[in-house]
């Protein structure tokens, strides 16, 4: 699987609360390109990957995806899309394994178990999400980067809460998603060690 | 997500957390309970007032049952995940008030007969009453739910949900217990029923579609 589309966002501002968290704000992201970005708490990183996955909505400016404008009907971009806020949209109250059916439901058995094992959550796939420490529900959360075809990842603070061993394999995955020829627009306070993004600075 | 599996997820989360819905149906038997007690426990009140409590207990139960359906979908945002999963924010939260509906009303309905002894109403009504609430109860839901999605992001936006809802409750039960006064003083009931079959399709209508717009702005 390959993908070669392309993402550009064109004099974006954003407003909350009544304040300019960026005005009018342009950058593109190629096929294969990682972009972190970078800004102050407060700064609207978080904001920005909300107004692009369409949590938020455009005050103004535009985005493109694959040539086609999708502003106001985001459906062809969250088709292959995938976004983890901050609060990671766990199902406390069901399983790990549930909450893998609930967001992957055509994820294959067998590429979910090995996924599992290799996240380490092998062992805890009936466990509760509630009683899951923060770092095990990362994990979780992420998980369903490994049973995914969206070309674009939209990531906020997909480090935080993980352990180094975490960071590794999650780099390395999306690393691999990169190779394949996909997006990642990612906010992160820690430098990534082995990954190699462009940077892109928020600035009020 | 699908909608199958998000269908799934909802009822296991709705099976893990029946100590609400329990609780919804314990206030409901206390309501109704209450009032023999409380008022005058012979016959002469009780069988022309039975329709009244139980509707005004069913309201009160499924108020609180609809009250905060959202919120925890808010907290852990899920809620988010539904807004850019791509699919229709109206058929989500119309699947999830649906599942919820069944897993409330329908123990409701199957209590209701023991309780209708309870308050002396003839059996014949029986059959009345819950036509009355198997009409009018969808109406309630789809309307308690638009005021839920209206107030997720409060903190204390019970009392708020009820100011804002309990103008569209009166007329459901108007006419719920008017049509079971009308089978009890022998007179023909159907245009009753008819009129809550359409507040509940208009309620069908316009709540998901409303909702979806709340939920949208909830979350912004």
């Amino acid at each position: 699987m390959h993908f070669s589309v392309s993402l550009t966002i064109s004099g974006l501002g954003i407003e909350r609360s009544d304040r300019d968290l960026c005005r009018d704000l342009s950058f593109s992201v190629q096929a294969g390109e990682a972009i972190r970005i970078l800004g102050e708490n407060g700064a609207g990183k978080s904001s920005l990957l909300k107004v692009v996955a369409g949590v938020m909505s455009v005050q103004e400016g535009q985005i493109f995806f694959a040539d086609q404008d999708v502003t106001l009907d985001r459906r062809l971009l969250q088709q292959t899309m995938i976004y983890i806020g901050h609060s990671t949209g766990l199902k406390e109250r069901l399983s790990v394994a549930e909450n893998i059916a609930f967001y992957s439901p055509h994820a294959p058995l067998d590429q979910v178990d090995q996924a599992l094992r290799q996240l380490g959550l092998f062992h805890l796939q009936d466990v509760l999400v509630k009683s899951l420490s923060a770092g095990q529900a990362r994990r979780v959360a992420l998980a369903r980067l490994w049973f995914t075809n969206a070309s674009l990842w939209l990531l906020d603070e997909p480090f935080a809460a993980l352990d180094a061993s975490g960071v590794a394999m999650l780099e390395a995955h999306i690393q691999q998603h990169l190779s394949r020829g996909g997006m990642v627009l990612l906010t992160t306070h820690q430098a990534p060690c082995s990954l190699s993004v462009r940077e892109l600075a928020l600035v009020p | 997500m699908t909608y199958t599996s998000f269908m799934r997820a909802q009822y296991a989360v709705l099976w893990r957390s029946k100590q609400d819905v329990l609780n919804a149906l314990l206030f409901f038997v206390i309501v109704v309970t209450l009032f023999p007690l409380g008022i005058d426990p012979s016959p002469a009140f009780l069988t022309p007032a039975a329709g009244g409590i139980v509707w005004c207990a069913t309201v009160l139960a499924l108020l609180m049952a609809i009250e905060g359906v959202f919120k925890e979908d808010y907290r852990d945002g899920s809620m988010e995940q539904w807004v850019v999963s791509g699919l229709s924010l109206s058929l989500l939260v119309l699947i999830k008030v649906m599942l919820q509906w069944g897993a409330v009303v329908l123990p409701l309905l199957v209590m209701t007969p023991l309780l209708g002894q309870m308050l002396f109403l003839p059996n014949d009504d029986l059959g009345v009453l819950m036509l009355t609430l198997l009409l009018g109860t969808p109406s309630i839901f789809l309307m308690g739910a638009l005021g839920a999605a209206l107030t997720v992001s409060l903190k204390q936006g019970a009392m708020l949900v009820m100011l804002l809802i309990l103008p569209f409750y009166v007329p459901v039960i108007i006419f719920a217990t008017s049509g079971l006064q009308a089978a009890q003083a022998g007179l023909p009931y159907s245009g009753f029923l008819a009129m809550l079959l359409a507040m509940s399709l208009l309620s069908l209508v316009v709540s998901p579609f409303l909702s979806a717009i709340a939920i949208k702005a909830s979350v912004n």
